[in-house]
């Protein structure tokens, strides 16, 4: 199967979720369109572009075998930290949030020496919390602990 | 003209007094670097200065500002090229071709380039404010809902082969970026859409976790697993400045950029990101190598960058002139002068020569010595490639979430910017190009408003977009558009009727 | 031997655990307070709350900081102090539209994000009525001839507004349907956008506050016709109101006042309304708003509180009567 056509059928998955959820809302008339108008014929649209790309796929594209996937464990883990990070931020605080993401990267991740990882990890995270929040005012949360 | 040559005159006295002086050198370093650093923003960085500015005089506080505004637009092309991630929203375009520059060893080049540009955009938009700011804003004001729409609608068609790949897949993400963009309470109706009951978003996703996530995060999942990292080559001073080949060629997309940009600019309601598209698309239109395009054409950022100082200069047209804010940012601007008691209105440039022509020849110096703070640092700039990738990536990951967690103080925004990071990284996997969804999350709300306030308008009759001579004339552009664009599709379909039959008769053979 | 390290690690941790949670009251406040604007920096919230914060830092003897957290009209901000601690650290600022959105959530049949019964309210601060503003060029000189019109060509004047059920499109309705008229509603994304239809001719009136308007009334692209008060305005002596004209009940003011989450211990609420009395009367407080020509009007929390009630029912009945648009 080429990454066209997988792509394709993503894509009108997703066309067929948006147009199915916007039937709760009202679709207006054609000369007062309703709040669901513009997504279904959106929708529309996006499954016919869908469905070129699944029945015309382009003839060169690759193949879902052909794809190279190295790099995947680690954009993997960058991912795990970023969604930790998103819920962590205003539970653990900024500074913590940011030396466990930071540590975990330097240090399990990319394998620096201990010393060198926690140097950075330290640097970066109280660094970049010291130009926010006390030289931009940005507050940046606190967390539970109040750190 | 000899009157406008006076205030100037009196402008440059008022700009020149130290502490004038002082406020712009302070608003374009911090301009910068709020530019430079992912997610926030001129909007953010402004919002964060408003309150310091109610204890200056108003001329002193309304230069700080609009230097941290217009500085802005300068220091968001620094990352974009350097790291593919968009410092601020507008400059999603420079990342395409300037971070295929640098690719290719020529970081400096294109640093310069956008750095020349938006100094002659900046500075013939600053003239095109001095000399045409009321009849512009005037005729700015005439640009109702269906000019609106029918200017988005050309604006999209134009995009659907801006760059390279199928123009199915272009399509394909400019309505799923259209779609993300309809997220969130519908302002003619009242109904939440997709928001799930989740309060964050109600006010839709935020341009801002879209752009960094499709392109910095995407950018970082890529790249950092992979075993060969990108060669920085030692640059010589010679590869810090662009040949003369690419200073040629830089110079009329410069020019176009700057006045593109400027008009889109001073329409109430347009965000600057829509003039370095359009910019954008119309110089791979125009160029006699379109596959360079993508590839680290230097017209691909020369173009973007001066399209976007320019609208940001243009944007301020309406605000002078009539006292009507045409973004968020004119708005904050806006309220630092009412909080001194000034109330800009159409009279304001009569009342207040000194703030309007201070603030004139303040931005004249402003964008000079953005020019001059810009070009040194990109030879510092490039030696920043050379730090390792491995403590690199982290670092840029740590700007990213604080960047954009710092916009809304908001952790729902962080999340927005994993999910579209992962988006684009598979997205990118799968050969499509990301930019087109950023453009419709920022699109969407206006054209669909602008849209439906259009037919409420008109009483629901379609009559109304080609009775308007503005609109009408956009639309026949868009049609137009359409029929070039689909020029090759039928030779290709005939191309492809002619080739199934060559298989058939193979095949029967 | 005794072990002093002991006896100061016991004493430091007494002394922690008392500063920490012993007695709060009597010392509120001890470290800093945020007030939440839910709007972004340079709105009328924003520039009230910024003059009272500076106003309250002195009298509090504590860091009063402004965090905006704006989105879906507000929403976003008023739940955050709807749900946050209620000891006191943590205020609201809010506009007038605290009191529409629950409405507009039980006429959509969605769960509320706040009620309104959330909130104790410290202070009024300001409370503008709307005025009604058409172009210069428009033919009607007066109100009469405004409903005149409307009721010959019923639902072909346009008007602007910040947003469906927003400030500027409720007060329209409010008067609409006192005068018995059917207007055309084009929403717009805020103030501003619906300020720039005004003046590029789009449509033909719209309710908008008077400071807003002051500068383009200065230069005479619009007029005024009427204002929602239940007084005439001080800065527009000769603009009658509604309620002189006969339509009674017609009565919209976009107000700025202060509050705290429900649970807030009544002694905390007494420090902060005396605060509030104050610094809303400070003299930096009185400069700051005459600049942006809002005059202060000031209601102490149960005075507040009754106001508030009657605007809300004001508010209800006009949205309810607007019902649901499709």
């Amino acid at each position: 199967m080429s990454i066209d056509r997988v792509s394709g059928l993503a894509l009108l998955g997703i066309a067929i979720f948006v147009a199915v959820e916007s039937r709760v809302l009202p679709f207006g008339t054609h000369s007062r369109p309703g709040p669901a108008y513009l997504p279904f014929i959106l929708a529309l649209f996006l499954g016919a572009m869908s469905l070129i790309l699944i029945f015309y796929p382009k003839k060169d594209s690759l193949i879902i075998k052909q794809l190279r996937w190295r790099e995947g464990r680690h954009a993997l883990a960058i991912l795990a930290c970023c969604f930790f990070g998103t819920f962590a931020i205003e539970q653990l605080g900024y500074r913590i949030t940011m030396i466990i993401i930071l540590g975990f990267l330097f240090a399990v991740l990319e394998r620096m020496k201990i010393w060198w990882a926690l140097l950075w990890t330290l640097g970066l995270a109280l660094g970049s919390f010291w130009v926010f929040d006390s030289l931009l005012k940005v507050p940046l949360p606190r967390g539970g602990l109040g750190i | 003209m000899t009157e406008t040559f006076q205030n100037l005159w009196l402008g440059f006295a008022t700009a020149l007094t130290p502490a004038n002086l002082f406020y712009a050198l302070m608003g374009c370093l911090i301009g910068t670097m709020v530019g430079v650093l992912p997610g926030v923003g001129p909007l953010a960085g402004i919002s964060l200065l408003l309150p310091t500015t109610f204890g200056l005089d108003p001329t002193g506080g309304l230069i700080l500002l609009c230097g941290v505004y217009y500085g802005a637009m300068y220091g968001g092309s620094t990352t974009s090229i350097l790291m593919r991630i968009p410092g601020e929203a507008a400059s999603v375009m420079t990342c395409i071709d300037g971070y295929a520059m640098a690719q290719k060893g020529r970081a400096g080049p294109a640093l310069f380039i956008s750095a020349f540009g938006s100094y002659i955009a900046g500075t013939l938009s600053v003239i095109g404010l001095m000399f045409l700011a009321p009849p512009l804003a005037r005729f700015a004001l005439g640009f109702g809902p269906p000019e609106y729409f029918s200017l988005l609608a050309m604006g999209l068609i134009v995009l659907g082969y801006m760059t390279g790949g199928s123009m199915v897949k272009n399509l394909a993400m400019i309505a799923l970026g259209l779609l993300c963009g309809m997220i969130g309470i519908d302002h003619m109706s009242g109904y939440f859409r997709f928001s799930y009951g989740v309060a964050a978003l109600g006010d839709g996703i935020g341009v801002v976790p879209v752009a960094v996530g499709l392109f910095g995060i995407a950018e970082i999942l890529s790249t950092a697993g992979q075993e060969k990292r990108p060669e920085v080559i030692k640059p010589k001073l010679r590869d810090l400045l662009p040949s003369r080949e690419e200073f040629r060629d830089a110079l009329k997309p410069i020019g176009r950029g700057t006045i593109l940009g400027f008009f889109i600019g001073i329409i109430p309601g347009s965000a600057h990101i829509i003039s370095t598209f359009v910019s954008y698309a119309v110089e791979r239109r125009l160029s006699k190598h379109p596959e360079k395009f993508g590839r680290g054409a230097i017209e691909g950022v020369a173009a973007p960058e001066s399209a976007n100082n320019a609208a940001s200069e243009g944007a301020l047209v309406p605000m002078l002139a009539l006292g009507v804010p045409t973004g968020p940012i004119p708005a904050v601007l806006l309220a630092a002068l009412m909080v001194h008691g000034i109330n800009p209105g159409p009279l304001f440039i009569k009342e207040q020569p000194v703030i309007f022509w201070g603030l004139i020849a303040s931005m004249y110096i402003g964008n000079f010595v953005l020019l001059l703070l810009n070009l040194p640092l990109v030879g510092l700039f490039v030696n920043f490639l050379r730090i390792p990738y491995k403590i690199l990536y982290p670092m840029i990951l740590m700007f990213c979430m604080v960047g954009v967690y710092a916009v809304n103080t908001s952790y729902v925004d962080v999340a927005i910017m994993s999910v579209m990071g992962m988006l684009g990284y598979l997205l990118r996997k799968f050969d499509y190009e990301t930019a087109p969804i950023v453009l419709g999350v920022v699109i969407a709300p206006i054209i669909e408003m602008s849209f439906r306030q259009a037919l409420a308008m008109s009483g629901g009759k379609y009559s109304i977009f080609i009775q308007r001579p503005i609109s009408a004339l956009f639309l026949a552009g868009a049609f137009l558009m359409i029929i070039l664009a689909l020029r090759p599709l039928i030779k290709k379909g005939i191309d492809w009727g002619w080739r199934s039959q060559l298989t058939k008769a193979e095949k029967g053979d | 031997m005794i072990k002093w390290r002991w006896l100061w690690a016991i004493l430091l941790g007494i002394g922690g655990l008392v500063g920490n949670f012993g007695i709060a009251f009597a010392d509120y406040p001890t470290r800093p307070i945020t007030m939440v604007v839910p709007f972004p920096p340079g709105g009328v919230a924003d520039l009230t709350a910024r003059p009272l914060a500076a106003a309250l830092e002195p009298i509090l003897k504590q860091p009063v900081a402004v965090v905006n957290k704006s989105g879906a009209g507000g929403a976003v901000g008023m739940q955050f102090v709807a749900v946050a601690k209620p000891d006191g650290y943590t205020l609201l600022l809010a506009l007038s539209s605290i009191s529409v959105m629950p409405e507009v959530d039980k006429l959509f049949g969605r769960p509320q994000t706040y009620k309104r019964e959330d909130f104790v309210p410290i202070a009024l601060l300001n409370a503008d009525p709307t005025v009604l503003a058409i172009r210069k060029e428009a033919p009607w000189k007066s109100v009469a001839d405004f409903v005149a019109d409307a009721k010959k060509r019923p639902g072909e004047i346009k008007y602007s507004s910040s947003g469906m059920y927003g400030t500027l499109h409720v007060a329209m309705e409010m008067f609409a349907h006192a005068a018995g008229i059917k207007l055309r509603h084009i929403p717009t994304q805020g103030g501003g956008p619906a300020l720039t239809a005004l003046l590029g001719g789009h449509v033909d009136a719209f309710a908008v506050g008077p400071s807003v308007i002051a500068s383009q009334l200065k230069a005479g692209t619009v007029r005024v016709l009427a204002c929602w008060g239940a007084k005439r305005l001080a800065s527009m002596p000769d603009i009658p109101t509604f309620i002189e004209l006969g339509y009674k009940d017609v009565e919209f003011y976009i107000w700025a006042g202060l509050f705290a989450p429900k649970a807030t211990p009544p002694e905390i609420v007494k420090i902060l309304r005396e605060a509030t009395k104050k610094a809303a009367h400070s003299a930096e407080f009185k400069n700051a708003m005459d600049k942006l020509n809002t005059p202060i009007y000031y209601l102490d929390g149960p005075d507040f509180q009754k106001f508030w009630d009657e605007d809300a029912a004001r508010l209800a009945r006009a949205i309810r009567n607007i019902g649901k648009v499709e």
